[in-house]
């Protein structure tokens, strides 16, 4: 106990101890946020940079237009200049363009919009500015038009201007839910989002961790520690030490990160107000239970072992870096094809196939989790999964451990697989 | 009376294809510095790899200061140094060291006590620089291999296990380990090493072990081996390098079973029942200038020979 006492500790410390695990491990979480963050921020910046305040209206209509348009369009939130409006005659239209495009040639102002009587009918409006690429601000200067078109029509055919303010205020915003067995949980795409997100760590952490086991058996393979650490610790201790240690580190990782993503989701509100935004539209979190955390933990935990028992004994078998690539394939191949059915699964959370790969040892830890947060798992199948990955996991580490126990010593080229069927039988 | 430091019985150890080591038995007594000889692939690692329950004997037992080799805590008073030398590139040496006295059960403070000790006596640590900080690729191939004996002493173990020690090494290093050898037996610890090289076993063994073929061609105390093949070996030197007439009487097998010419003598080993008388008077006859005619101990290197020689050995390079 001492001894995996040591090696447990030697993996984890020195792991946790690395520049890249402490970068890894803290810049997560400001990703994440950023994630959050980012795009509200793009948003603002792009509002802001259409200013359309700096346009300069060119009225020929003899109407209120071009003063609607230039409320509509002008930002409540900003001192900005007024949008200049000039009531031309049909005739001064020439003349007038010609000086706004000085004006804007100059930089003085960003652009100029014409409005004339085919604007009142709806047909046809032209602008010309250094934007008139940008489609957050066309659209915007659109929709301001089309408002003010129609407010002028309405108020033209005898209503008020209460009652058109009435009329057109149309804002529709769809808000998605989610309905389980057990009721309302949560909006629809929070869990669709939630499972992603679940599915793509365990990938990335079984991944991650796995080859890192695989390097460790390797480099204590190649620099033969392993012969100076084999004549105090057996090679079972050994290698339970290392498996352990290194999934120490992960779930070291995940705690931080969840932790981390919490509490900046708790945050979010305030964190976003002292950066002067509005917190983007309210997401409620999927209802998910303590105890499905602890399934997901489950999964994880187990889908570590079964493929890091995979990986060390390929660490074990290898003599070289680039050897280890080519015998670590067909194990990636398993955890690649996971993710081949992700979409499926996604699309068809409760079908024959998301239920087949849920329940196979080396697609559960991936699937399952997914499939767990998008719909309802029946009890038997999430245990029969479970027992079934459990299984294969202690299958896993038996093997492992017999070819590790013998590889590990072996130095020179690559075994084949007939001499690794051998080491499984005699160890 | 102490037990023996080790006590192999009749083990033996088969690969599918070969058998590294077979029926070997031997015993080492408590506090001598004894040799494991024998060519490349004779199994020497194999027998080392076995004491220390690295790897398991398919027959026999191997007992280490009387107790089952694999008892509990035995293990502890054992320190190894494996042929081929490394340890982890990216750790911190001083880490590296903690690592490898925790393994053998050192608490933290003593085992930094001793760190600190050794890192000075081996001039890994001075004032102006404190390689105990440095990673383990940083360190040149020297200072490495200084590394790895440190972290074999640390846990100060009965018995010493060194395999190969001396390869690799440069002269200063070797006198170095040599040096701590010594050391090690006055202190009443027990060094086993395994090496080709005979002189380093001559010079430092109180008793040798040859094998071959995973077979224990003799063993015995230093003084008793020698004794056993005494007699039988001439050292000749002749003036002016030797005439037609010396290698015809060199070449009569009924008179010499070998020669090993050194260049500046011949070292002679005598056919089965033939006496050196003879052969000096033949020598004699046929003209030689004899410089030197002397019946000599036979090094260590002849026994050797004589005993393994003889036959082609086995050579693989993982045994």
């Amino acid at each position: 106990m001492r001894r995996f006492g040591a090696v447990f500790a030697r993996e984890y410390l020195e792991r946790v101890r690395t520049r890249w695990f402490i970068i890894a491990t803290v810049f997560g979480p400001i990703l994440l946020s950023a994630l959050i963050v980012l795009p509200a921020i793009l948003g603002t910046r792009a509002a802001r940079q259409t200013r359309l305040g700096e346009t300069v209206i060119l009225d020929a209509t003899g109407t209120e237009l071009g003063a609607r348009v230039a409320a509509a369009i002008a930002d409540p939130s900003r001192s900005e200049p007024l949008t200049d409006v000039r009531r031309v005659t049909a005739g001064g239209l020439a003349q007038a363009e010609a000086e706004a495009t000085a004006a804007v040639m100059a930089q003085d102002r960003r652009g100029y919009l014409v409005l004339d009587e085919r604007t009142m009918a709806g047909l046809t409006t032209r602008y010309a500015g250094r934007d008139a690429t940008s489609p957050p601000m066309m659209e915007r200067l659109e929709r301001a038009l089309s408002d003010a078109v129609l407010s002028l029509r309405l108020e033209n055919e005898g209503l008020s201007v209460d009652q058109v303010e009435s009329v057109t205020r149309v804002r529709p915003r769809l808000q998605a839910e989610q309905i389980t067995d057990r009721g309302r949980g949560g909006s629809g795409m929070a869990s669709f989002l939630l499972a992603f997100v679940v599915a793509l760590y365990l990938y990335a952490a079984i991944i991650l961790y796995g080859q890192n086991v695989l390097r460790g058996v390797m480099e204590e393979k190649q620099t033969r520690v392993a012969e100076v650490v084999l004549s105090s610790v057996s090679a079972n201790t050994l290698l339970a030490g290392k498996v352990l240690g290194v999934g120490a580190v992960g779930l070291t990782q995940l705690l931080v990160w969840t932790v981390s993503g919490v509490a900046i989701y708790r945050l979010r509100e305030p964190l976003m107000a002292t950066m002067g935004m509005s917190a983007p539209a309210a997401m409620t979190l999927p209802d998910v239970s303590l105890l499905v955390w602890v399934v997901y933990l489950a999964y994880f935990v187990l889908g570590f072992l079964f493929y890091a028992a995979l990986f060390a004994a390929v660490g074990a078998m290898v003599g070289s870096e680039q050897e280890a690539q080519q015998a670590a394939q067909p194990v990636m191949l398993l955890i690649v094809a996971s993710v081949v059915f992700m979409q499926p699964v996604l699309l068809d959370p409760a079908g024959g196939l998301a239920r087949t790969m849920t329940t196979l040892p080396f697609s559960s830890p991936i699937l399952m989790p997914m499939r767990l947060s998008m719909v309802p798992v029946p009890p038997g199948e999430l245990a029969a999964s479970l027992v079934v990955l459990a299984a294969s996991c202690v299958a896993a580490l038996w093997l492992s451990a017999r070819i590790y126990r013998v590889g590990i010593l072996m130095y020179g080229k690559r075994a084949s697989l007939r001499e690794v069927a051998r080491w499984v039988r005699y160890a | 009376m102490l037990p023996p430091a080790i006590e192999i019985d009749r083990i033996a150890k088969r690969y599918a294809d070969h058998v590294a080591v077979r029926e070997l038995s031997l015993t080492v007594p408590a506090g001598a510095v004894y040799g494991l000889l024998g060519p490349n692939g004779a199994g020497k690692t194999t027998t080392i790899r076995m004491m220390l329950d690295i790897i398991a004997p398919d027959q026999g037992s191997i007992r280490l200061f009387g107790h089952p080799h694999n008892a509990p805590g035995v293990s502890d008073r054992v320190g190894y140094l494996p042929e081929e030398r490394g340890l982890y590139r990216k750790m911190q040496v001083r880490r590296a060291l903690r690592f490898l006295a925790a393994l053998k059960g050192v608490r933290r403070e003593v085992a930094d006590r001793r760190i600190d000790a050794w890192l000075d006596r081996l001039e890994l640590r001075t004032p102006a620089k404190d390689w105990g900080a440095a990673k383990v690729d940083e360190l040149s191939r020297g200072m490495q291999q200084k590394v790895q004996f440190i972290g074999t002493l640390l846990h100060d173990p009965d018995l010493v296990i060194l395999d190969e020690p001396f390869s690799g090494l440069d002269p200063i290093n070797t006198q170095a380990l040599k040096d701590t050898i010594v050391e090690l037996k006055r202190s009443g610890k027990t060094v086993i090493f395994s090496t080709h090289v005979m002189d380093h076993a001559e010079r430092l063994c109180d008793g040798v072990c040859i094998i071959a073929r995973g077979e224990k061609v003799l063993d015995g105390s230093m003084a008793q081996v020698r004794e056993e093949h005494g007699g039988r070996t001439v050292a000749l030197a002749l003036d002016g390098g030797s005439a037609n007439g010396v290698a015809e009487v060199l070449g009569d097998r009924a008179l010499v079973e070998r020669v090993d010419d050194s260049n500046r003598w011949f070292e002679i080993e005598l056919a089965p029942g033939a006496d050196p008388q003879l052969l000096l008077r033949r020598l004699i006859e046929r003209g030689a200038a004899i410089q030197r005619f002397e019946l000599v101990q036979p090094s260590l290197h002849q026994i050797f020979l004589q005993r393994v020689g003889a036959a082609p050995t086995e050579v693989r390079g993982d045994a």
